[in-house]
């Protein structure tokens, strides 16, 4: 068995494939684009000698392995390109965005462990009792409900109908942005709190299961205090895995949230660059949001590991 | 005059939305909210204005969209303006202009004592410089508009001379466009690059921040020219994509102004809250497209056919909520020269059978309709056409390509039949009609390729002539040979739309699109 | 061995005891599963009949009756071209289910394989398999859906290959996590040891355990697919005019949210009551293919 110490750099040095796959996913993406993606860039303003000079510049003529690799050079350089629609470096542009996204999505992990964890335990407290099923069926309602319709019924509610949020937008100082941002990390909560709860009912009902609860048990503890010190810790810790496992549906959220509320984001932004065709946005943000998954992926799988000693390393190596 | 590039004028053309009747004042629905005495203006206070797209750059001689050019109307000004009604001009950095007998010479005074918002006095060097740099532009940016100018000359301190290559009746409307707007000489020294970052005017609005893709803001010029003006300490654009978001905070009072209100729920906008729905009238047309090159759309009868087939009242209804105008003529009414009775063609089930009947295709064809994605007004119209003609045999496949990609298969004619909308920029119709029906205008007659010798020979003509009374002549006589040929189905004139606080006085929208922002203010 | 799956030593008479050799209640007894079918059923049952049921054509217009409220000519009322919302709802369901069921079968079964591949066999292969997941994975998959299907054009085609491109991962992840723990429970060891191949091991002892798995994960992937036709709809790359569909209704009702906003909640309705049925089945199936992960 490995060492939890070598784990670490082990963890680390697999994601290094993940990032090369990463780039060619984002380097594809452009070049799947049919037609010349010149002539797209260059939209009303293509003229045959203007589609020309583009093709050239952006290297176009060339094999696409050496194309690849000119991008790759490029990238290692941190020169992603210019926004075509606001010819300043893209990499300005995300470092500008990249903080209120990561925010944004912070701030509804939280909101979601506030939401799901009493509502996951109530749940797993007395399985197959109505308030069970009442806990695991009406999260549902939010799931079937689109994110943007949930958001502007919360806008419509909360920040029009009682005037306690602002409807939309981003604020200047950290606690307007925790104040802009509630609602809209709400939605985002909401809309994952089922997927969530049910994971988590699950890992509890497990770790109620197990060899030391019934040990626990065996030992006269029962009730709250079984619940608060056994089965909540160690459902945690799952619960850990499955943040990091949801991340990219939380930041895929993003996307419409951000148009919904007005956020200045990675998301709104990718919106925009996707319907604008600006590529170089595209490439930048597709890339930074992958390589962030990948790295919280990273994360979450080291502070797991460290948290729970019964996690079997050589399996989680290769998770 | 070289109309290479003027195919990009319809993407920042696409303004918010527009009809109007010539000449009318704005109308407003309102529906709760008690109004503010206007009483005397008050200075001071932001002025705050949601919208739906971010701006893309500051450079007045290579910027095509309204988001933009909204904005730098405000810091850099023109020689002229166009008036209120949005048909003529007036002077504005000048005071007024000669014109030689041969009307290829104009000498422009120029106002004294206007200074950029860094201090240094406007002179005829900086009026020279402008105007010579959009005409440099011309390949990549509005310098086109400037084809006829052969030399700018700066005669005096104050006095400009323009030199025309012949006589060109658009001249000062083509001043009036921002393009033309005056910025310092050289650009201070500086690189066109650079200047644009933060630029400098004499407008009553001077450079603020830029966040891009949150807001853009401008502070007041206090030195500017007309004394006492701006009212506001400042302007705010925010970028707020969502419609209904947009709606929601004008309603609260978070935002003053909603720039792209829906149409379906422009008249709620104001029930229950202080919030003005207004609409001003526009030079908007919008209108379905045959390409010509594509079988059947070259046989007139086919176009005739189904231009009596659509139910423009219906698309008014359903889309503009009543807010708009049936289209008859190729001009709108808010278009010098606009002929209200142009004959048009409207639905009309008898002339519809008659043409289809006695064209290529009396049985009826299959074809696709192409329109731009994520534009509910133009989806709903489509299937309104698309169940129109319907019932005519004629089967229509509804075909949505994202914006660019639309614009790209309108301007390589890869489609059969698309919706398409234009709204002047200059108080003029040339830059219109040049656009719309000289195929060798580089448009290919707004890319249908249709070749009226007529049509083209009347264009030339009113194009340079300098007389009023025979220019109405050739434009009234255009208009009828288009609303017979049917190149487009004319839809509708839809007002610009706005939903205004009811704090905001002065807020005005020309024709053209323009909003100046130097006389608005806000009541406490 | 310790491992994050739970043996239970205090129960050994459960744990010994091979999967289908397990006593179990009648399928019809398992409340979850019979309460899911039923909304199932009823729904495709619903669009099945849709033709027959369905009181108007659900794209013919009539603008003089546009955005009515309930009434007893139009129950559910019209729409912005005065199309009749009950039957755009009923010929909807066609659409939706047909997506949502056909969109879920192929990244059920590549990721299912694959997923069995990685966990089961280990090594190289299971490497080589979860990164490639991991590279997927690391996109969302908006993001990656809504690109593609910019890139691919909107329609139905490009939906199930955006789709089917891009969710297989989810299984495939879901399935190898299963596999591994199913592999060091002692009726697998035993199975193993014993001499079994390994096809027969995967098939018949891992095989059904994990499978429930996939399978609920499956039954909310569909619900999240009618979520991606919505939300492609709300930025305009959903399914082709005038074909009735609930994201089209919902996204033809986002203009009027602020002022008719039932016109949204009609259809989403139909979208939730759809994935309450489908997560039902999926708990149900959980009770009966793997009882030990519920009371």
């Amino acid at each position: 068995m490995l060492s939890r110490l070598k784990f670490v750099p082990m963890r680390l040095l697999q994601a290094v494939p993940v990032a090369f796959g990463v780039t060619l996913v984002v380097f594809f993406m452009v070049h799947l684009i049919p037609g010349n993606p010149a002539e797209s860039i260059l939209g009303a303003q293509a003229t045959p000698a203007k589609v020309a000079a583009l093709t050239d510049q952006m290297g176009l003529n060339q094999p696409v392995v050496q194309q690849y690799w000119h991008f790759l050079s490029n990238l290692a350089h941190g020169n992603l390109g210019e926004s075509y629609t606001y010819q300043v470096p893209v990499l300005t542009l995300v470092w500008q965005r990249a903080p209120v996204t990561l925010l944004l999505v912070a701030y509804s992990v939280v909101l979601m462990l506030i939401i799901s964890i009493p509502l996951s335990m109530l749940a797993a407290s007395r399985p197959g009792h109505v308030r069970d099923h009442a806990v695991r069926v009406i999260p549902l309602v939010g799931l079937g409900m689109p994110q943007f319709w949930v958001g502007v019924m919360l806008l419509l509610v909360f920040a029009v109908g009682t005037g306690w949020f602002p409807v939309g937008g981003y604020g200047d100082t950290m606690m307007d942005h925790l104040w802009y941002l509630f609602l809209p990390a709400l939605t985002l909560a909401i809309s994952i709190s089922p997927v969530i709860i049910r994971s988590l009912r699950a890992s509890m009902l497990n770790v109620l299961e197990s060899d030391y609860v019934a040990t626990a048990r065996s030992k006269g503890a029962g009730g709250r205090s079984l619940f608060a010190g056994h089965v909540l810790r160690n459902a945690i810790i799952p619960a850990v895995s499955i943040v990091g496992v949801n991340l990219g549906y939380l930041v895929g959220g993003t996307l419409v949230i951000e148009k919904v509320f007005a956020i200045p984001g990675l998301g709104s932004m990718l919106i925009e660059s996707i319907f604008a065709r600006d590529f170089p946005s595209v490439q930048a943000v597709a890339l930074f949001v992958a390589v962030f998954v990948v790295l919280v992926g990273v994360l979450t799988d080291v502070v797991y590991t460290l948290l729970d000693p019964r996690v079997d390393l050589t399996q989680r190596m290769n998770a | 005059m070289n109309r290479k590039l003027v195919s990009m004028v319809t993407v920042g053309a696409l303004a918010v939305s527009g009809a109007a009747l010539s000449g009318c004042a704005s109308s407003s629905t309102k529906s709760g909210g008690a109004s503010k005495s206007a009483g005397a203006p008050v200075h001071g206070g932001n002025l705050t204005i949601a919208r739906a797209q971010d701006a893309k750059s500051m450079n007045n001689i290579l910027t095509f969209d309204n988001s933009s050019i909204f904005i730098f109307e405000q810091i850099m000004e023109p020689l002229f303006t166009v008036t209120a009604d949005g048909k003529a001009t007036k002077p504005l950095l000048a005071t007024g202009y000669k014109v030689s007998a041969d009307k290829k010479t104009y000498t422009i005074n120029l106002r004294k004592g206007v200074k950029f918002s860094t201090g240094k006095e406007m002179t005829s060097a900086d009026v020279k410089f402008s105007i010579d740099q959009d005409t440099k532009h011309a390949s990549t940016g509005w310098g086109f508009i400037n084809s006829a100018i052969q030399q700018v000359q700066a005669a005096g301190k104050y006095t400009v001379v323009i030199k025309l290559k012949h006589a060109w009746a658009p001249l000062i409307a083509d001043l009036a466009l921002f393009s033309n707007a005056i910025v310092p000489n050289n650009y201070d020294g500086k690189t066109m690059a650079e200047f644009y970052q933060a630029p400098v005017g004499t407008g009553p609005f001077k450079w603020g921040q830029w966040k891009r893709g949150e807001y853009l803001k401008l502070v007041a010029n206090t030195g500017y020219w007309q004394k006492g003006k701006p009212y506001l300490d400042s302007v705010t654009w925010n970028v707020v994509p969502d419609s209904n978001t947009r709606k929601l905070q004008v309603q609260g009072g978070q935002a003053d102004i909603d720039e792209y209100p829906d149409w379906s729920t422009f008249k709620s906008l104001g029930t229950g809250s202080n919030v003005i729905a207004k609409t001003f009238p526009s030079t908007e047309l919008d209108y379905l497209a045959f390409n010509e090159k594509k079988k059947p759309f070259q046989d007139v009868h086919v176009r005739r056919a189904i231009s009596a087939m659509i139910d423009r009242s219906a698309i008014n209804k359903a889309v503009l909520f009543g807010n708009g105008t049936p289209a008859n003529s190729l001009l709108m009414p808010g278009v010098p020269f606009y002929q209200k009775s142009t004959p048009g063609i409207m639905k009309n089930d008898a002339l519809a059978k008659k043409e289809l009947a006695a064209s290529s295709v009396p049985k009826g064809f299959s074809t696709t309709l192409l329109i731009p994605s994520g534009d509910a007004s133009k989806l709903s119209t489509a299937q309104i056409i698309q169940n129109d003609l319907q019932q005519y045999n004629i089967k229509v496949t509804i075909k949505q390509l994202d914006p660019t990609a639309n614009h790209n298969a309108q301007q390589n004619m890869q489609y059969d039949m698309g919706l398409s909308a234009w709204t002047m920029d200059i108080p003029d119709p040339d830059e219109w009609t040049s656009f719309a029906i000289d195929p060798d205008g580089g448009a290919k007659s707004a890319y249908t390729n249709y070749r009226s010798a007529e049509a083209i020979k009347l264009n030339r003509q009113a194009q340079q002539s300098v007389d009023h009374s025979t220019r109405a002549e050739l434009y009234n006589q255009l208009q009828d040979v288009v609303a017979h040929d049917a190149p487009f189905a004319f839809l509708y004139y839809a007002p610009y739309a706005y939903g205004v606080s009811d704090k905001v006085q002065n807020f005005n929208v020309t024709p053209l699109g323009n909003y100046p922002l130097t006389d608005v203010w806000k009541s406490k | 061995m310790t491992t994050f799956s739970l043996t239970h030593r205090f129960r050994p008479s459960r744990r010994e005891a091979r999967p289908a050799a397990r006593r179990l209640r009648p399928w019809y007894q398992n409340r979850s599963l019979v309460a899911g079918l039923v909304i199932v059923c009823i729904m495709v049952l619903l669009a099945v009949l849709a033709p027959v049921l369905a009181p108007y054509n659900p794209i013919k217009q009539n603008l003089n009756e546009a955005l009515q409220g309930p009434s007893g000519a139009h129950w559910l009322g019209t729409d912005k071209l005065g199309r009749d919302v009950l039957s755009r709802l009923l010929y909807g369901a066609r659409v939706d289910l047909r997506i949502g069921f056909l969109a879920v079968i192929i990244p059920f079964v590549v990721g299912t394989i694959l997923g069995a591949i990685a966990g089961y066999f280990g090594g190289w292969l299971d490497i080589i398999i979860m990164r490639i997941v991991d590279v997927f994975y690391a996109f969302p998959l908006f993001l990656l859906v809504i690109a593609l299907v910019f890139v691919l054009g909107p329609g139905e085609s490009s939906i199930y290959l955006a789709i089917a491109l891009v969710s297989w991962v989810s299984y495939c992840k879901i399935v190898r996590g299963e596999v591994i723990v199913a592999r060091q429970q002692e009726y697998v060891q035993a199975a193993r040891l014993g001499g079994l191949n390994n096809a027969r091991v995967l098939g018949r002892h891992i095989g059904p355990n994990v499978i429930s798995q996939a399978i609920t994960y499956a039954m909310s992937d569909i619900v999240m697919d009618i979520m991606v036709i919505v939300t492609l709809g709300y930025l305009g790359l959903g399914i082709t005019p005038p074909t009735a569909e609930w994201g089209s209704m919902i996204a033809d009702a986002q203009e009027f949210i602020t002022t008719l906003w039932w016109m949204a909640v009609v259809p989403g309705v139909a979208v939730v009551i759809t994935g309450l049925g489908l997560s039902l089945i999926g708990d149900g199936l959980t009770d009966l293919l793997s009882p030990e992960r519920r009371k």
